[in-house]
């Protein structure tokens, strides 16, 4: 239900650069701020912002490798948010199904 | 291509009227939505929705702002806005049910929209899961039996 959604958690996989940032770590296992940046068309420093962003509603994990941080996706936050977003579309897929039934029982009693 | 809103449509075998009353009067509501609904429909009125106990600290509740009254061709309203606010383009989704008379039924076109505006892009991520795009389908076979059970709830 809409009520329960965690704003914070949809907007952090509503932009587009950073779905596609989950998309190549889970593809590859894990991600750093120069991986991304050099498979995606904006700058190191933008990527780093974005990685910020997933990190702060925990949708990645980070550990220090080298000079760098490694990031993976936790799958189980990211599971959450997207089950957020399809139980939106899913519940209102039930709801017309009973308006459809209710509706077309009362319209049977006033036919009979 | 638009991803701000859910859309659906669906047949009914029943005319306007009756799927109007349905979609719009609280006794009706009780039986497809909330648990328990206060809502006069006509444009304006402020009602509320809740689920679960009233009385329990974890029960529901929720405005409703009705936008367009107008039998049996449309009903409308906002939700979703934070309490003590008043229901604005920006500040909620907008529920928006549509009938047009079908053979001897209806065709209701339901809509969700406002998600962009309040920054969610929630209909986006829907597509995506639905359409399995590159990507999130490397994930979401593991995610079945984790929606499953999230979407069986209200």
């Amino acid at each position: 239900m809409s009520v329960t959604v965690d704003d914070e958690l949809w907007s952090a996989v509503g932009d587009p650069t950073r779905r596609r940032m989950v998309d190549l770590m889970l593809a590859d296992g894990f991600g750093t701020a120069t991986s991304l940046s050099e498979r995606l068309p904006v700058t190191r420093q933008a990527v780093a912002k974005h990685l910020g962003v997933l990190h702060r509603v925990g949708l990645v994990h980070a550990t220090p490798s080298g000079r760098e941080r490694r990031y993976e996706v936790d799958e189980e936050q990211l599971a959450r948010a997207t089950a957020q977003l399809a139980s939106v579309g899913a519940s209102w897929d039930a709801r017309l199904h009973r308006i459809k039934r209710i509706a077309e029982a009362i319209q049977r009693d006033r036919e009979n | 291509m638009e991803y701000g809103s859910i859309e659906r449509e669906i047949h009914i075998d029943a005319t306007p009227e009756v799927v109007y009353e349905v979609v719009s009067r609280p006794e009706h509501l009780r039986e497809w939505w909330p648990d328990e609904a206060e809502l006069k429909p006509v444009p304006g009125a402020i009602g509320v929705i809740s689920f679960g106990d009233r009385n329990a600290p974890d029960a529901k509740v929720e405005s409703l702002t009705v936008v367009d009254a107008d039998p049996p061709r449309r009903f409308s309203f906002r939700w979703v806005y934070d309490e003590g606010e008043a229901a604005t383009p920006t500040n909620s989704l907008l529920v928006t049910f549509e009938l047009t008379a079908s053979g001897s039924g209806t065709l209701l076109r339901f809509s969700e929209a406002g998600f962009r505006e309040r920054g969610w892009e929630a209909a986006v991520l829907e597509n995506a899961y639905r359409e399995h795009v590159t990507g999130w389908d490397h994930f979401l076979p593991r995610l079945v039996t984790y929606v499953n059970r999230v979407v069986s709830t209200p």
